[in-house]
């Protein structure tokens, strides 16, 4: 009976550990600002399409792509597998703001260091949106 | 985590090049449904198009089969068998042979902001090679320019063909 209750208690706590992972996450507000850069620009279209062009850039293959809620996921298989979801959002002020996150393999990328260089290389790409000439 | 896994490396430029060909006098509209013609002659399942940002996404699972490589590692194992006297006789090393593939390749279609009606394709590919065992044989991003080449050649004459309306 002992032994039972005990696998029961086993096993319950094992749910918790499962279903914990499911709300797990590092600071909020911190990991937001790593994950996020503004661009002065009203191009929500032509930011999308440099934030896709500089994923194929960097070796991603695109998931899913969705103008309307201005989504991309993609996949990075190089021995190792990264994901990546940007999500791109008009601010007030003229803005867009451009928040990336992503996971290498299990585990989610959560140094500055990684968002810095993806930012830099969608600031290339971003360059002809932002100094587009109509 | 590679340090230069979100930098854009020194080979970039050259694989955007490999991957890249451009188009003139048909609209994006007609790129996309070339591509999807030419994806299903290859056996591809589209998983996604959002047309919006010239997106399409698709995958198949294939034969990924060397015969060099099986007939090797049967060699091995039964070098293994005749080694141990029979004895720790496993048909591990064939196992571990190669056995199908998950394809996934990405088009992208934008006009060139360079030249009125002109657009630019872009297409990347990956592949996830599985072993005869079920476990993860490799994983990569396809850098082969005769593969992207074969797939552009039949793009063009599907584009040819889509603008011809047949």
């Amino acid at each position: 009976m002992r032994i039972l209750f005990a696998m029961a208690l086993f096993m319950l706590a094992g749910c918790a550990a499962q279903t914990a992972a499911i709300t797990a996450g590092g600071s909020q507000v911190e990991l937001r600002q790593i994950q996020t850069r503004e661009y002065d620009t009203l191009d929500k279209r032509g930011t999308l399409r440099s934030v896709v062009a500089t994923l194929q850039d960097l070796g991603f293959v695109i998931d899913k792509a969705d103008y309307e809620l201005a989504t991309i996921s993609a996949t990075k298989l190089q021995n190792y597998e990264i994901r990546m979801t940007v999500i791109v959002r008009e601010r007030e002020g003229e803005r867009v703001s451009v928040r990336a996150n992503a996971r290498f393999n299990e585990k989610p990328i959560e140094d500055s260091k990684s968002y810095q260089d993806f930012f830099t290389a969608l600031d290339k790409a971003m360059f002809l949106t932002l100094h587009k000439v109509d | 985590m590679p340090d230069d896994a979100f930098r854009l490396t020194e080979s970039a430029l050259e694989m955007r090049e490999m991957q890249t060909r451009e188009y003139e006098g048909v609209t994006d509209i007609e790129i996309l449904s070339a591509s999807a013609a030419v994806l299903q002659d290859l056996g591809y399942a589209i998983d996604e198009i959002e047309k919006e940002l010239g997106v399409l996404s698709a995958s198949k699972r294939a034969d990924a089969k060397d015969s060099a490589e099986i007939a090797g590692k049967i060699a091995l194992d039964v070098a293994d068998c005749l080694l141990t006297l029979f004895i720790g006789c496993e048909n591990d090393a064939y196992q571990s042979s190669k056995d199908v593939q998950d394809i996934k390749l990405t088009l992208v279609v934008l006009p060139d902001s360079g030249r009125d009606g002109a657009h630019k394709v872009r297409l990347t590919i990956q592949r996830v090679v599985w072993a005869k065992s079920g476990d993860l044989y490799d994983q990569e991003t396809i850098n082969d320019a005769e593969v992207y080449q074969a797939f552009f050649d039949k793009l063009s004459k599907s584009v040819f063909l889509e603008k011809e309306g047949l």
